[in-house]
């Protein structure tokens, strides 16, 4: 009886013990469920925005292959693709990262680089590139939808099948991931995209000088294609423009008081003198120039190989043609000396380009006569020291006398030293050299653009920078000017 | 025996007063405790959802504001042009030059206008004249910002959480903003001064 009656309230315990773990069982499972579907919808959340990532970096990687292919040969640019790009050409990279997702997952960064002929910019034969990536990490979990269907609408994971079924990309499989798709387009940029650029110190040397924009293609930005001075628009605003942008990619950036009518400008630096500057204050500027490799003409016109004397050098109608290229050991004039780049009487466009692979030395009153119509390239190796009235560009567009300083050897400390009275109407682009600007005294004016390792400004006051440089010259770097998530 | 039996099987009065008084005291206990954890289970829950709806809303605007061309900010009411990169089909459009250093997708001048609203307990996103679709419900007590700075435009998204019966206090509410900072990746057409 009595072990009956122990059996039976052993059994009462039992079934409450059950009742209560069946109980709390339920509880767990709600909980789990609750849970793991919020930590689910989290980590495909947390994929996604990586695979954005990924894409993203497809697009600095290809950018950093378009600007590669401006240095000097060889570059190694594309070396890891497929083929250069090309109007329907594509070049094709794949790069996984191992271990950059979640749970240790690779990332998947794929880019396809073409260059339409319809993105080819007629006016300068600048090529835009069309950049096309995809970044895609694995889901991990069970490769189930999110509770909710807005999630699924925004994200549109793949689960069982592929969302794109273009074929563009190989990485795109059935396997369950996240995958984003941009497109951005690639423009280039000249190598005047500043009024004033420097690698290094940018001095302007407290001379109260003046920067400031027109743009010479616009007439309600320019008067008859030059600086407008204080002219105005018929609604009253004045047609030179605040894109006076000054910048350095080192860290000091002296603007001396200038009235500096755009951006001033450092690489994690420091500006100092700058209360009269309109435009903003950056400190994250960054721009490596390319350096300026020497010209690698096969044929070119052997006369004169120097020029110490009056001299004129004939330009062609042809861009590129052998018998407007020029290579110089030197010029070296003095005096009333000059130096006539001649192009056609009738003043129609014409070009010529002259490489000095020693030094340019302008002095006393001689002179560098660039004629009607010529569009002078001149690419130097040396020292270039220009003095008094050195440049006559009679076109008055400063796009007209390109001037671009190659590369100097290891331990060579070249300079440009463009001064005198009057008006400077010139471009340098001198990465490897100290450029040294004298704007001649109280009327002095500079119409133009400065890139130097140092960019030092004494006398000068007033540096009108031309916006139509921005779209001139050699290529020297790239930006997007399109970018676009693709969301089908 | 029969007296022992008659004695152990009854309780006397106070016994089952008292044991009564025990029981319902462990189970108005038990009770309150479940109901508090049911509404706590339910405001986490709520919370959670909220969360994530925040956080679609966030990650939708941002999406279009990294691709946005101009954007025109209100409370719960925000417009943005986007490049018209799909054709009538929904393909992609080939992009060309505008003429002016740009790009364009479809004729110059083009762009899709995407809205973000807020209508009853819905906040909405619509395309153009397209119907609009749901990007969270039952979201009445939604309140999202979007202030433009120029280069970038941040978001800030808050809710009013359950976990008071008397309702959420404005703290409460400010500690569940949600924000966001987006730089917009395409020149704006509606500033003067580009991204890049």
């Amino acid at each position: 009886m009595q072990l009956a009656h122990h059996s039976r309230a052993g059994g009462s315990v039992l079934v409450w013990t059950m009742l209560v773990m069946v109980i709390l069982s339920l509880l767990a499972v709600e909980v789990l469920r609750a849970v793991s579907g919020r930590f689910q919808v989290g980590v495909q959340a947390a994929t996604w925005q990586e695979a954005l990532l990924g894409a993203e970096s497809g697009v600095d990687l290809a950018v950093v292959e378009l600007r590669k292919s401006l240095y000097p040969a060889p570059n190694g640019a594309w070396q890891d693709w497929t083929t250069v790009p090309g109007n329907g050409v594509l070049s094709h990279g794949l790069t996984t990262v191992p271990n950059a997702g979640l749970a240790g997952s690779p990332m998947n960064i794929e880019v396809n680089v073409d260059a339409p002929a319809q993105l080819k910019d007629p006016a300068t034969g600048w090529q835009y590139y069309r950049i096309r990536t995809l970044g895609s990490l694995p889901l991990s979990g069970p490769p189930r939808v999110s509770y909710n269907k807005e999630d699924n609408r925004l994200r549109k994971l793949t689960l069982l099948n592929q969302r794109f079924i273009d074929g563009l990309f190989t990485s795109e499989t059935n396997d369950a991931h996240a995958a984003r798709r941009i497109e951005a387009i690639i423009r280039p940029l000249g190598s005047f995209d500043q009024a004033i650029m420097s690698v290094g110190v940018l001095d302007l040397n407290n001379q109260n000088i003046v920067i400031d924009s027109y743009d010479s293609r616009d007439p309600l930005k320019s008067t008859n294609a030059l600086y407008p001075y204080n002219d105005r628009n018929a609604d009253g605003t004045l047609k030179r423009q605040e894109n006076g942008n000054i910048a350095t990619n080192g860290s000091i950036l002296d603007a001396g008081g200038a009235h500096v009518y755009g951006d001033v400008s450092t690489n994690s630096g420091t500006a100092t003198g700058v209360a009269n500057v309109t435009g903003e204050q950056r400190t994250d500027f960054y721009q490596d120039p390319i350096p300026i490799g020497a010209p690698t003409w096969t044929s070119i016109n052997p006369a004169p190989s120097t020029v110490t004397n009056n001299t004129t050098l004939t330009a062609s109608a042809t861009k590129g043609a052998a018998s407007s290229r020029y290579v110089l050991r030197a010029i070296d004039l003095s005096g009333p000396q000059t130096l006539t780049l001649a192009g056609n009487a009738n003043g129609s466009q014409t070009y010529i380009e002259i490489y000095v692979t020693g030094d340019i030395s302008l002095t006393g009153n001689a002179q560098l006569t660039v004629a009607p119509g010529v569009s002078a390239t001149i690419y130097f190796k040396g020292d270039v020291d220009i003095a008094g009235n050195g440049l006559v560009n009679t076109n008055n567009q400063p796009g007209d006398l390109l001037f671009y300083g190659i590369q100097p050897d290891t331990g060579q400390n070249p300079y440009v030293k463009l001064g005198g009275n009057g008006a400077i109407t010139a471009a340098v682009y001198a990465p490897g050299h100290d450029v040294t600007v004298n704007g001649g005294g109280s009327d002095g004016h500079v119409f133009g653009s400065a890139v130097g390792k140092t960019v030092t400004m004494t006398g000068v006051t007033n540096l009108h920078y031309d916006e139509a440089l921005s779209s001139g010259g050699l290529i020297n770097n790239y930006k997007i000017v399109s970018w676009f998530e693709d969301t089908r | 025996m029969k007296l022992q039996l008659k004695k152990s099987g009854g309780f006397a009065l106070s016994e089952v007063m008292v044991s009564t008084a025990v029981f319902s005291a462990v189970s108005m206990g038990l009770l309150m405790g479940f109901t508090s954890l049911e509404r706590n289970f339910t405001a986490t829950a709520d919370f959670a959802t909220n969360h994530a709806d925040e956080m679609r809303i966030s990650d939708y605007l941002a999406l279009d504001l990294r691709r946005a061309l101009s954007v025109q900010a209100a409370q719960n009411d925000t417009t943005i042009l986007i490049p018209a990169y799909y054709d009538n089909a929904g393909n992609p459009q080939t992009p060309a030059l505008d003429g002016r250093g740009g790009v364009v997708y479809g004729a110059i001048g083009s762009s899709v206008r995407v809205r973000y609203y807020l209508s009853g307990s819905t906040i909405y996103r619509q395309q153009d004249s397209a119907a609009p679709i749901t990007v969270a419900m039952n979201v009445k007590d939604f309140v999202f910002n979007v202030t433009d700075l120029g280069k970038v435009v941040t978001t800030r998204i808050t809710f009013n959480p359950t976990f008071m019966a008397g309702g959420a206090s404005a703290a409460a509410t400010a500690a569940t903003a949600f924000y966001n900072t987006t730089l917009l990746r395409n020149s704006r057409t509606d500033i003067a001064s580009s991204v890049y």
